[in-house]
């Protein structure tokens, strides 16, 4: 296993651009503050975490599509924030991005040809037409997608088509990394096993990596090796997915494991339920960030923000109370009786 | 590898440009309409000297203020000008101006439009300061300050003209492009790392063309009646050479020796004008991609 | 069985020109019973937020009209009530609420007269009376100090907290049926539970029957006792979350719940339906998941099933697996 990525010491700060201001200077958000970590060559990461946590600002961090404040990107060993736009562009053949939105990514005046065929033509991978046209009907067939329809336009299919379109695009370089984010949450509950299972396959194929930005962890049980969560730009938990699923250590993952509901009629009597809102990114609470919520909060974390340590073999977690035996959230009881 | 031969019944039945068009024409009888006005005053401009029956500046003390009749079929003017000969020369600048300027000043105002809002940064800041002060001014009175500093002739007209359009271009080019610029299909293009250039001309100016396209139709109607003030006020076609304004202008003052170049240069431009508006709506509905399925 | 709260019989919506209309609900009968949780699945096209709305009648007309059927809350048919009837029995027999916190509340009026305003339509309080029981309902959705809260403006609020706004207002003149939206969906997973618990604690309060409309199998199976699922415009399967869920009978609910990934399962790779969800009204004839069943037979592609009984408190509507049931 070889280390594909490395991301140190990651910071986005929003809002400290300079300019004139009329009134109080804004406080900058940190919406990423702070983020280490690394993927290995061939391994699916997932982030997850409540929206504002800095999960998909991380993901385009990581591929530059916006510039960090703070921090680097190494990628394949070559620092991605210190390169030119030049540099930077060519590098884009081994990073890729699959997107949320089935609808906003495609263009919608150009053809699903023209859609696929731009990273192609980008890079001078296809000359003719005549090449072009059957790389295309190439990665359609890899998405299970009928080539016939290249000639048609994004409009004319359905959200998952769409993404199977927006995923033809990213894998037509042969990346080693693709950034998804959130690809299945737009989509309807029958069509989201179907793209899951294809961001599989394609990487069983491919052998590339996945940064797998989501908020359902159902979804990243079965698509991660390994699973980071996120809480106000701050990496609280992360480890080996079956760490994470079984033994969760930080008791914000233990909430979001328990708050998610689940097709199961059995599984309603138990649900830890944190109380209050996610804080404002502009107005990160001191000491441990999660302390406002946490129903374990005592002084020390008002006070001190717990550092990432390592809890069992490659699980790290941020929390002073974290230990290889876990604790116990209270539950809440069912509210009524079925 | 993947194997997924499933159904595509989704695939909702495409239709190409070419039926979007049709079907555009064939559901609305006003655009036939539409196209025949101006298609037929486009003739007129250009084929004036075969079809005007006289000289539009010849004068003649014999027939002055004369009603309609077969020799002057819509009378003569004070001078003795034949009043339909003088229209059919006039269409030309009219038509000339009407549809010159607006297509200058889309290219420049989207050029500035796009570029300020793609970009944004000082640039932006001083095309949007540029296009508030202009717009501070109505376009005829903008008109008449440039025009007043420029002078009159024909390649000053048609500058003057596309000064006053190019702050409404440059404004709706700007606006349309900060909100393209915000799709996740811009930011896709970036991450397979096309150049910013190719980004702006396949990605962002295809997308805000619509009402790009719709503002250049309604203009035109504008640009015709700015010329027929600007030719009204004496600062746009120099007398005696017609333009529809000037022949207005002129009629003003003899409106009780003979109203009938007021009545056909009026009924002209609003002929005209209302054709490219009607054009302008379909146009609007057609480059929406939404629309027409 | 007493008589149910609501009933609806054989509804269908069409959309578009008389000409060729799209039907998007196809002779949906199902009925709620007082005080029960009832959960309406399906997914985009389906036609449940339909189905809501026409309870209502809140379907906009044009393009759409409800054809057939009858809805009756509580004997009395509301699709026969003279329109002008109609917002009596909104807000104070049935409450809404909506899967978008923000865009339902008033951006420039406070909660507070937001609340108060629901309850001047609908009951008789004096000032006091009803200051009162804004207090009271909004203390009844968990908000801190409610009284302090009263000026507030929606803006002021989270997400969540809007949600429980909105709830507040739908609650507050005690409505016998509820009608929740999606009402979860546009919220982040911690605040989800908290929502979820919140309506299971009013329902245990108030006892007000609750029509749920989610795309969540996991939401429904939280909160409700019995579900339908909608495919298309149609039932097709009907009963109690316990039975349902263990042993699903039509072939698309099952295949909807082998294909949702769970927490404590490692199998690699998940069931797949194939295909697409069929726009609304776009089968006309014969079963609306044909296309992507697995069990499929002829008869399926030439005729709609009709709904087979599997059990007293379970239905569903597929040739293959009724037939093989009587």
């Amino acid at each position: 296993m070889t280390e594909l990525l490395r991301a140190d010491n990651l910071v986005k700060a929003f809002g400290s651009e300079g300019g004139f201001h009329i009134g109080a200077r804004k406080q900058p958000v940190r919406a990423v503050n702070g983020v280490s970590f690394s993927v290995t060559t061939g391994e699916t990461l997932a982030v997850v975490g409540e929206s504002g946590c800095g999960k998909s600002t991380l993901g385009r961090l990581l591929l530059r599509l916006i510039e960090p404040t703070e921090g680097q990107v190494h990628i394949g060993g070559v620092d991605v924030t210190q390169m030119s736009a030049a540099e930077l562009r060519a590098a884009r053949r081994q990073m890729q991005m699959v997107f949320q939105d089935p609808y906003g990514s495609l263009s919608p005046r150009r053809t699903v040809a023209e859609i696929i065929a731009e990273p192609l033509e980008v890079f001078g991978i296809v000359k003719t037409r005549q090449e072009r046209r059957e790389r295309v009907a190439e990665l359609l067939e890899q998405v299970g997608l009928p080539p016939t329809l290249m000639d048609r336009h994004p409009r004319q299919f359905s959200g998952g088509q769409r993404q199977r379109i927006g995923i033809a695009r990213a894998i037509a370089l042969n990346p080693d990394f693709i950034v998804a984010d959130e690809p299945v949450s737009a989509l309807d509950v029958s069509v989201q096993a179907q793209i899951v299972n294809l961001l599989q396959d394609l990487q069983e194929a491919k052998g590339f990596s996945y940064f797998f930005i989501a908020h359902d962890l159902a979804v990243v049980r079965h698509i991660a090796d390994r699973v980071m969560v996120m809480y106000l730009g701050r990496i609280v938990e992360i480890g080996p997915k079956r760490s994470i699923y079984t033994a969760p250590q930080h008791p914000y993952t233990q909430a979001l494991l328990s708050a998610a509901p689940e097709p199961d009629v059995k599984k309603r009597t138990k649900r830890i339920i944190l109380s209050g809102d996610v804080p404002s990114p502009s107005n990160v609470p001191p000491g441990c960030s999660f302390h406002t919520r946490c129903p374990l909060a005592q002084e020390q974390c008002r006070q001190v923000r717990p550092e990432l340590r390592e809890v069992a073999p490659g699980q790290t977690a941020a929390c002073h109370f974290a230990e290889p035996n876990p604790i116990k959230l209270p539950v809440s009881a069912p509210a009524y009786a079925s | 590898m993947t194997s997924l031969d499933q159904p595509v019944e989704a695939v909702r039945p495409t239709r190409t440009l070419l039926e979007n068009v049709t079907a555009t024409f064939i559901g609305r009888p006003s655009m036939i309409f539409a196209a025949v006005v101006i298609l037929t005053f486009i003739a007129i401009a250009l084929f004036a000297p075969l079809l005007a029956p006289y000289d539009p500046l010849a004068q003649s003390y014999l027939v002055i203020n004369a009603y309609p009749s077969a020799e002057h079929w819509l009378g003569t003017d004070q001078f003795g000008r034949d009043v339909l000969s003088r229209l059919i020369y006039g269409s030309r600048n009219s038509m000339i101006f009407g549809i010159t300027a607006p297509i200058i000043a889309a290219l420049v105002g989207t050029t500035l439009g796009v570029v300020a809002g793609y970009f944004g940064g000082i640039f932006d800041r001083l095309v949007t300061r540029m296009i508030d002060l202009l717009l501070a001014f109505p376009d005829l009175l903008l008109a008449i300050i440039i025009s007043a500093a420029l002078g009159g002739g024909f390649w000053n007209i048609l500058a003057v003209l596309s000064i006053a359009f190019v702050p409404g271009f440059a404004r709706v080019a700007r606006a349309s492009t900060l909100a393209v610029k915000q799709e996740p299909y811009v930011e896709a293009s970036v991450a397979v790392g096309l150049r910013t250039p190719l980004i702006i001309l396949r990605h962002v100016v295809p997308n805000i063309a619509a009402p790009v396209v719709v503002l250049m139709t309604l203009w035109v109607a504008s640009a015709i009646r700015l010329e027929a003030a600007l030719s009204f006020l004496g600062l746009g076609t120099r007398p005696p050479y017609p333009s529809w304004g000037n022949i207005i202008r002129d009629g003003l003052n003899n409106i009780f020796g003979s109203p009938w170049p007021i009545i056909g240069a009026g009924f002209a431009i609003t002929l005209v004008v209302l054709s490219f508006n009607m054009i302008g709506d379909a146009v609007r509905d057609l480059l929406d991609p939404e629309i027409g399925q | 069985m007493t008589r149910p709260l609501l009933k609806i019989s054989d509804v269908s919506v069409e959309f578009g020109p008389k000409a060729n209309a799209i039907r998007v609900v196809d002779s949906v009968s199902f009925s709620i019973g007082a005080g029960e949780a009832v959960g309406l699945v399906g997914e985009s096209g389906s036609g449940k937020s339909i189905t809501s709305l026409s309870i209502l009648r809140l379907i906009p007309d044009p393009p759409g009209r409800i054809v057939s059927g009858s809805i009756e809350f509580e004997g009395q048919d509301l699709l026969k009530l003279p329109a002008n009837r109609m917002p009596e029995i909104r807000g104070r027999d049935i409450a809404m609420i909506f899967q978008e916190p923000m865009s339902s509340l008033n951006p420039v009026m406070t909660i507070g007269d937001q609340i108060a305003e629901a309850l001047m339509l609908h009951q008789d309080l004096d000032r006091d009376a009803r200051w009162q029981r804004v207090i009271e309902v909004l203390s009844l959705v968990g908000m801190p100090d409610p009284a302090a809260r009263l000026g507030a403006f929606p803006h002021e609020f989270s997400g969540g907290m809007r949600q429980r706004v909105m709830i507040a207002m739908a609650v507050a003149c005690n409505p016998k049926l509820l009608i929740a939206d999606e009402p979860t969906t546009a919220l982040d997973v911690t605040i989800q539970a908290q929502v979820l618990e919140l309506m299971k604690s009013i329902r245990a309060s108030v006892n007000t029957a609750i029509l749920l409309i989610s795309h969540d199998l996991g939401v429904i199976a939280d909160l409700c006792e019995r579900v339908v699922v909608m495919y298309s415009g149609r039932i097709v399967e009907e009963g109690s979350v316990e039975s349902i869920f263990s042993k699903p009978e039509h072939p698309y609910t099952r295949g909807l719940l082998q294909s949702i990934p769970r927490l404590d399962d490692d199998r690699k790779r998940l069931y797949q339906i194939a295909g697409t969800v069929p726009m609304a009204g776009s089968v006309k004839k014969g079963c609306p998941f044909y296309a992507r069943c697995d069990l499929r037979v002829d008869k399926c592609a030439a005729e709609m099933p009709p709904m087979f009984e599997f059990s007293k408190q379970h239905k569903a509507a597929c040739w293959v697996t009724g037939e093989a049931e009587q």
